[in-house]
């Protein structure tokens, strides 16, 4: 089957490394929107503790797969989610995911601290402590000294530690990261990527990531998914076998050349589709 | 951000004073050397003296006009705010209550005077309602701009925190259509204080309205122009008053 990986990757060795429970698990995941279909059949699962990366043409539906998993949109019927071993519903998962959509979408007239802990708020923590627990968060998200400042007055890689560290102070197993740094500077973004992967280290959360970029992708990621043009589905699944934890001078090394030809050969016969000429 | 030209900044404050002064200057003079009769331009000072003789009674109107403005700018606010939370809220009613708020918006409200004077009375109670409908349509449409500013992204994100309607509203849709509510009430002030005036011209027991009108009648020119300037004063306090609160709530523009 096309959803099948056509890799290396064999049944023997996923057995192998796959323990019992998944904490994500979705079969046949489809989302119809009137005409669009955006998804189509997503099969996957996500082991806890587990980075997951996921590339695919710009509109394949990797959002909309983001915003199934996050409880915001139902999923087609005959669609199977079933989240920390249990089936459920997608609105069952509202306030049970942590999700970082792709803009930061920081509130104007809160500061960093009161921006970090509007999840807590609304759980209806006591805000009090709730402040000085962003507080003493502040320093890991490089925003020490910065606990009073207004979103107008920080630059975009600062807004997006804003809008990461308020998605880490959602405690919640599951993080869905819609591509967090996509609107970042080349270095900027570099410079995140590794302390992303520091923060991680340190919080042992499950991580669902979507980006455009191949090389952010295997450098964060335990697995790299590639989808299909739409309607997605999963194209191609590899392991990304580097030793962590990773440094920069790693995207330079054979491994990370051909994993990352792999990808960019599959997500390239994906994009013509999109953008190349029409075959009917 | 970009500076609002509503907000009158320092400057333009010492400039619009000194503007004043040399108005009332020229005014003085051409009154004076022309010897014009006071039904055509009684000369400043003269007006300014008669803020101190009929103190009590000019005082006292203002304090009751701007109570019947404030009253109805308040009940106008608050009708004009709910109604457009209610078209946010509920949209299938955005299509019913938009075109007749706009019906009765586009028949100049002065017109609805006698009836609103028959129903209400010749008190402060039939002003405090005109205001209000002049009133609470602006505040319909600024806060429905406002509301309608709120970013579909900005809710799914609270809701996939688990965030319940109610905590949607007060944390995020209040405070995102908050800077074009409170422009609305800066701009409903100086409407607010027309109505109540005029609406008292036309039949009232007392107020800045009502002494503009008994003077008239008494060919009495100078506390005519006193009362203006009382009433002006007044509409240029409300105003600064409101913009003030707006600079300190809108912090974040
Ligand atoms: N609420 C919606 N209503 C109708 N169509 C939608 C809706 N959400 C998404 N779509 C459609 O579904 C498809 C997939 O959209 P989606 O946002 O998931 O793509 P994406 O992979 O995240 O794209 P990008 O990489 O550009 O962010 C698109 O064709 C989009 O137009
Ligand atoms: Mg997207």
């Amino acid at each position: 089957m096309m959803t099948r990986p056509q890799t290396d990757f064999t049944a023997a060795e996923a057995a192998m490394t796959e323990p019992a429970e998944p904490i994500l698990d979705l079969r046949n995941l489809s989302k119809t929107f009137g005409e669009v279909q955006a998804i189509k059949g997503v099969d996957l699962k996500v082991q806890p503790g587990e980075f997951v990366t996921v590339v695919g043409p710009s509109g394949c539906g990797k959002s909309t797969l983001f915003n199934i998993v996050s409880g915001l949109e139902e999923p087609d019927s005959g669609s199977v989610l079933r989240f920390e071993g249990r089936s459920v519903m997608a609105r069952d998962l509202l306030g049970n995911v942590s999700f970082m959509p792709q803009r930061d979408l920081l509130l104007a007239w809160r500061n960093v601290i009161d921006n970090a802990i509007l999840p807590l708020e609304i759980e209806g923590a006591n805000r009090a402590e709730a402040r000085k627990e962003a507080e003493r968060m502040l320093p890991e998200f490089g925003l020490a000294g910065f606990a009073k400042q207004y979103p107008h007055e920080l630059s975009g890689g600062m807004r997006q530690r804003v809008a990461l560290m308020r998605t880490f102070m959602f405690k919640r197993d599951l993080m869905l990261l819609d591509e967090p740094f996509g609107a970042l500077d080349a270095l900027t973004r570099t410079m995140m990527q590794r302390w992303l992967l520091d923060v991680w280290q340190k919080h042992r959360r499950t991580v669902l990531f979507i980006t455009h970029d191949v090389d952010e992708a295997i450098f964060l990621g335990d697995r790299v998914l590639v989808m299909t043009a739409r309607p997605g589905a999963i194209k191609l699944e590899r392991k990304v076998d580097l030793p962590r934890p990773r440094n920069a001078d790693l995207v330079t090394s054979p491994e990370f050349i051909a994993l990352k030809r792999d990808l960019l050969d599959a997500i390239e016969e994906e994009s013509m589709k999109t953008f190349g000429p029409s075959s009917h | 951000m970009t500076h609002d030209p509503m907000t009158p900044s320092r400057h333009a404050l010492a400039r619009g004073l000194l503007g004043g002064g040399a108005l009332f200057l020229i005014w003085e003079i051409a009154a004076r050397g022309f010897d014009l009769p006071a039904y055509i331009l009684p000369a400043v000072s003269e007006i300014l003296l008669r803020f101190w003789t009929a103190r009590d009674v000019l005082g006292g109107a203002a304090v009751y006009t701007l109570g019947e403005a404030f009253g109805g700018y308040l009940l106008g606010g608050a009708v004009g705010v709910a109604l457009a939370l209610c078209v946010t809220l509920v949209p299938v009613l955005r299509r019913v209550i938009v075109p007749a708020a706009t019906a009765v918006n586009s028949v100049p409200i002065v017109a609805f005077s006698p009836l609103i004077l028959l129903w209400f009375g010749m008190g402060a109670g039939s002003k405090v309602v005109m205001v209000a409908v002049a009133v609470s349509f602006t505040m319909f449409v600024s806060a429905l701009a406002g509301f309608d500013r709120v970013d579909e992204r900005s809710v799914n994100l609270m809701r996939s925190f688990g965030a319940s309607r109610a905590a949607i509203l007060w944390k995020l849709r209040l405070p995102t259509a908050l800077p074009l509510i409170l422009s609305g009430m800066r701009l409903s002030t100086v409407r607010s204080l027309i109505v109540a005036i005029v609406t008292e011209m036309l039949g009232a027991y007392g107020g800045l309205g009502w002494v503009i009108y008994q003077a008239v009648i008494v060919i009495d020119f100078v506390q005519v122009w006193a009362a203006i300037f009382v009433a002006s004063a007044a509409s240029l306090a409300f105003f600064g008053f409101v913009s003030f609160l707006e600079r300190r709530l809108v912090f974040w523009r």
